[in-house]
């Protein structure tokens, strides 16, 4: 199962090499933060890769489980052990299309990006509005969306369950430079 | 006479394992640069190793203290933290260090095409080996 979404992954990424007018980050931003009754819990990943084809519109990102980094060194633990088993499943990556791509330009603006994320090996066809701003040396793309956590398969045992929201709040923050290869 | 004893055995490991559960809550993370490297690598080979087969890479090196020699090829700010990449023979792929506050302090003083070498934690590999939370040790 694994092996099919990372050759379709791979083949969308291939689709990209041939194109002209890519846009790319190594370092795009992605938090998450759960609020529950216990605790607030909150990660940052700065090691976000995402690349633009501004040709055809479409957008790809590929994030390390690993590259979560929390302040507490055992809620790092349990998260990567327990909830996204990221032995197992070390990416979560998300393809998809930015409708009316042709809209985006200095100003910033508002856009939907329609495609599909995939945590824990589960993939889930997701609608997020974004913010979009682009000028002649970079795209820049930032918002937020709330995730499920059942929608992922990820079990959260009843004796942490209070300490951990069902809905997670994910914030993006991107900047692409153009990218020639 | 019994049930106080026992009461007080009671409370003795109440308090131990309350304080062993506290300190398990806050247990540091790993201090890169006081642990010892448990891998000593050059760039060239670690990305090798990544590109031809990444699940048995990952098995060998995700979340280890990892020690990577290389040249470097840039440094960056971003976010106000530096990022060094290390060139490989490989025409697409680099390694990126992600280094710490402290590193970041340091990282002017070094120049494109000195050798370094760098000690982070490793996370994977997208496009390049990425290491996090690294410090220069020169």
């Amino acid at each position: 199962m694994k092996s099919i979404f990372t050759i379709l992954f791979c083949l969308l990424f291939a689709m990209f090499i041939n194109g002209q007018n890519r846009y790319l980050t190594k370092s795009g931003a992605i938090n998450f933060y759960s609020k529950a009754p216990m605790e607030d819990i909150t990660a940052d990943n700065n090691q976000v890769l995402s690349i633009i084809d501004a040709d055809k519109g479409k957008i790809a990102i590929q994030i390390l489980m690993k590259s979560f980094l929390f302040e507490k060194a055992l809620m790092q633990e349990h998260f990567n052990e327990n909830y996204v088993e990221s032995d197992k499943y070390p990416k979560a990556t998300f393809a998809g299309d930015i409708l009316n791509f042709e809209a985006i330009n200095e100003t910033v603006s508002k856009q939907k990006v329609k495609g599909n994320i995939t945590i824990h090996g589960i993939t889930k066809e997701i609608v997020i509005d974004a913010n979009f701003t682009k000028t002649d040396d970079s795209i820049l793309v930032d918002g937020n969306f709330i995730i499920e956590i059942d929608d992922f398969n990820i079990s959260i045992p009843a004796i942490v369950s209070k300490k951990i929201a069902k809905r997670i709040k994910v914030t993006f923050d991107f900047n692409h430079k153009p990218y020639h290869k | 006479m019994n049930r106080k004893k026992i009461i007080l055995v009671f409370i003795i490991l109440g308090t131990f394992g309350g304080f062993f559960g506290y300190k398990m809550y806050n247990k540091p993370h790993i201090d890169v640069l006081k642990s010892s490297t448990e891998i000593s690598i050059s760039a060239n080979k670690i990305l090798d190793e990544f590109s031809k087969d990444e699940t048995a890479a990952n098995k060998k090196y995700l979340e280890k203290v990892i020690l990577v020699k290389g040249e470097i090829s840039e440094t960056k700010i971003e976010r106000e933290k530096g990022v060094i990449t290390l060139k490989t023979n490989d025409n697409f792929g680099n390694i990126l260090c992600h280094l710490s506050t402290e590193a970041t302090k340091k990282m002017s003083t070094f120049k494109i095409g000195e050798i370094v070498s760098i000690k982070g934690i490793c996370t994977g590999f997208l496009m390049d080996v990425i290491l996090v939370k690294s410090e220069i040790i020169n």
